[in-house]
């Protein structure tokens, strides 16, 4: 389990991360979100031990995480790049010896992995000649070549199409069933809402919100019902519980107000009309990410 | 340890691939061979045809001695080297002489005259005319022809035993030597004093440039890239800055070790003389330690820059500090012992190149040997852990070049 304490790390005036903390636990995926500038990638490096923090602490199976903890870290960065001029399989081979990968051991494990990734006719080639898309997977083999207990995927699916994208989810789904530790940083909402059951949002280096997604939805997602009914459905509109409707002749969506039940608001209306169906609207977390981002920049 | 190793590994055989390196291990010693060479040839070119001198001699007492004298030289299949012919003619003022001369040498007729113009009994004047000055030697003959003559006939006159005349005209020369420890003895010529001194300081600029080119080069392109935050989430940055500076090291020694074999080969030829080896191991030492030392300078500066062509401008500035004792070979021979240059051997920056050459230039005592290579060692340690400081904030500090107080903040920074 990866342990982040109130975690702080200053720059010349900016304070980039302000007093964040968060658990990992194996097996899940933890997303950490936010506009650009939110404080992810500092949070990242913080935790990579490329940059030491200015307080608060980080531990990783109960252990802080020190220059030991190198080979056992796989980290995919934001930006994409490696040395162009050189082969495939010697980059590969040189990244996986920092590792501690023995040059013969990182020799199979690529060719599995470029094999897996229909990349095996490039082990040769120059990383230059490679598409873009291509020595994006190059990339990716070499964050989880080592098999990592902890993997820090920043963006990991930019710039790859629909296809490519689904092969890398499914990689990354693998990984938690064999119970790796895996931050995945992202300000794709969908990609969030389909890996991570656990995310931090953050905003200028503060944390927004800690928790499942469900409980996001619940807690900052617009509290809306979609009613389908006969009979006459006046008086819902003079309901205390009602903030607002948009009523159409035998059709409705209600908001309603925060922190009241919607099945509270189905025993007032069952006795005065029938009700063909009723839902309670999810709101997407794109929704409530621009929403609260909103929310805490006006405040 | 073992990343170290796997850095130094990388950089070693990464660059050893690369055309600049193939490029400067052929070129270099190209350069410089040309650059000693050519003007050695130039200047001992053959000369393959007679040269048709005049001579306008209103006195007419110089002209036949002249003549014998200038007809000793031959160039190949004895062919003479000199034609003399009189142009001496009664007619007309010497202006006019002079006027119709010049014309014969403007229209190339002959390559040029001798004038001499007597104005009273002891006071002659000596000019030779052509259309171009130079000629060095010839000239040198000219004026050793007419002077022998000059004795020769005011000898004639006085009466005097013309065999101290030989006499008269053999000066004898000062030869310099120079007393080496052992005892040997060596003479003390300028140009192989000069020639071997520059030798080392050019190649060791030369490869400066090229690795240190090389090494920011490279750094700037794992900063762009991010590849540097790959690299440090595997291994420390003192542990990537001390394996570049393997991998560099060992490829300059690699370099080194290519070129001493050349130098072997032609070693005693014309090209490469023997005595330029004659203080070799020290100078091998100081050689390395300034390559390491400014290669481990580069490492930290080249962890700053952003692009390019700033990687550029840093390793013109840098080379043109290690070239400071080409500048000072000259006065360096006048006076070995000069102050100036004693301090400049003390300075870590300049001290592998000013060793080099006061090594070439006389003994130079162990202790100061000793003492400046331990300075050198220490100073290499120094500068590791300063770049060190200063790659470990820069790599990962993009866009702006930090300024002077951010720098030494990021030294302060543990």
């Amino acid at each position: 389990m990866l342990v982040v304490e109130n975690l702080r790390k200053e720059f010349k005036n900016v304070v980039a991360v302000d007093n964040i903390s968060f658990k990992v636990e194996e097996g899940r995926i933890f997303g950490i979100l936010g506009p650009n500038g939110a404080g992810k990638t500092t949070t990242i490096r913080t935790v990579l031990n490329i940059i030491k923090p200015n307080w608060g602490q980080i531990t990783f199976n109960g252990k802080p995480i020190t220059n030991e903890f190198f080979n056992i870290i796989g980290y995919l960065p934001e930006e994409r790049g490696l040395y162009k001029k050189s082969k495939v399989i010697e980059v590969i081979q040189y990244l996986a010896g920092l590792k501690k990968i023995p040059r013969r051991k990182a020799y199979s494990e690529a060719k599995f992995w470029l094999q897996k990734l229909e990349l095996e006719q490039y082990i040769d080639k120059k990383i230059e000649e490679l598409s873009k898309g291509n020595q994006q997977k190059i990339q990716f083999i070499i964050s989880i070549i080592h098999n990592p207990k902890l993997l820090i995927l920043d963006e990991p699916f930019t710039g790859f199409d629909p296809i490519n994208q689904t092969i890398i989810k499914e990689i990354i789904l693998s990984f938690v069933t064999s119970g790796k530790v895996i931050i995945l940083s992202t300000h794709q909402m969908e990609t969030a809402e389909r890996l991570c059951p656990d995310i931090l949002l953050m905003n200028k280096g503060k944390e927004v919100y800690k928790g499942t997604i469900n409980n996001l939805k619940r807690n900052f997602g617009v509290n809306t019902v979609k009613i389908e009914f006969e009979g006459d459905a006046h008086f819902i509109g003079s309901l205390p519980v009602v903030k607002n409707i948009d009523r159409y002749s035998n059709y409705a969506e209600v908001q309603l107000n925060e922190n009241i039940d919607p099945s509270e608001f189905l025993k007032m209306l069952v006795d005065k009309i029938s009700i063909k169906h009723f839902s309670v609207l999810e709101p997407t977390l794109n929704k409530i990410f621009i929403d609260v981002i909103k929310q805490t920049q006006t405040q | 340890m073992k990343k170290i190793y796997e850095v130094a590994r990388w950089e070693y055989i990464e660059k050893i691939k690369t055309k600049t390196f193939i490029i400067s291990l052929i070129l270099t010693p190209a350069i410089l061979i040309l650059f000693s060479i050519t003007p050695t040839l130039l200047t001992e070119q053959e000369v393959t045809h007679t040269k048709t001198i005049g001579i306008v001699d209103t006195s007419g007492l110089y002209i036949n001695g002249i003549r014998d004298k200038l007809s000793e030289y031959t160039i190949k299949n004895n062919q003479p080297n000199y034609l003399v012919i009189n142009l001496t003619s009664k007619k007309g003022s010497l202006y006019e002489l002079k006027k119709s001369t010049d014309k014969d040498v403007i229209n190339e007729k002959i390559e040029g005259y001798l004038l001499i113009e007597n104005a009273g009994t002891d006071s002659v004047s000596l000019s030779y005319r052509s259309k171009s000055l130079g000629n060095h030697k010839d000239v040198k003959r000219f004026e050793a022809a007419f002077n022998e003559n000059r004795i020769k006939l005011r000898f004639d006159k006085e009466n005097v035993k013309p065999y101290l005349l030989d006499y008269i005209s053999q000066s004898v020369e000062l030869n310099q030597i120079k007393i080496e420890e052992s005892g040997r003895e060596t003479t003390h010529d300028f140009m192989l004093t000069f020639f071997s001194s520059f030798i080392f300081i050019m190649l060791l600029m030369m490869m400066i440039i090229y690795s240190g080119g090389m090494l920011i080069r490279s750094l700037v392109e794992e900063k762009s890239n991010r590849l540097i935050e790959i690299l440090i989430s595997s291994c420390t940055p003192n542990e990537l800055l001390s394996g570049k500076i393997l991998g560099l090291s060992a490829l300059g020694l690699t370099q080194i070790f290519i070129w001493i074999m050349i130098g072997i080969s032609l070693a005693g030829t014309a090209i490469v003389p023997l005595e330029a080896f004659s203080n070799v191991l020290p100078i091998l030492v100081y050689f390395i330690l300034g390559f390491i030392f400014y290669t481990s300078l580069f490492v930290g500066i080249g962890s700053i820059v952003t692009s390019e062509q700033e990687a550029q401008q840093i390793t013109t500035y840098l080379s043109l500090l290690l070239v400071l004792p080409i500048i000072f070979v000259l006065p360096a021979l006048e006076n070995p012992d000069a102050f100036y240059i004693k301090i400049l051997s003390y300075i870590p920056l300049t001290l592998p190149s000013f060793m080099m050459l006061r090594l070439n230039i006389s003994p130079v005592p162990m202790w100061e040997i000793l003492s400046t290579i331990l300075i050198m060692i220490i100073s290499i340690y120094l500068m590791i852990d300063f770049s060190g400081k200063i790659f470990r904030v820069g790599i990962l500090s993009y866009g702006k070049r930090p300024t002077l107080k951010e720098l030494s903040r990021w030294l302060k920074e543990k």
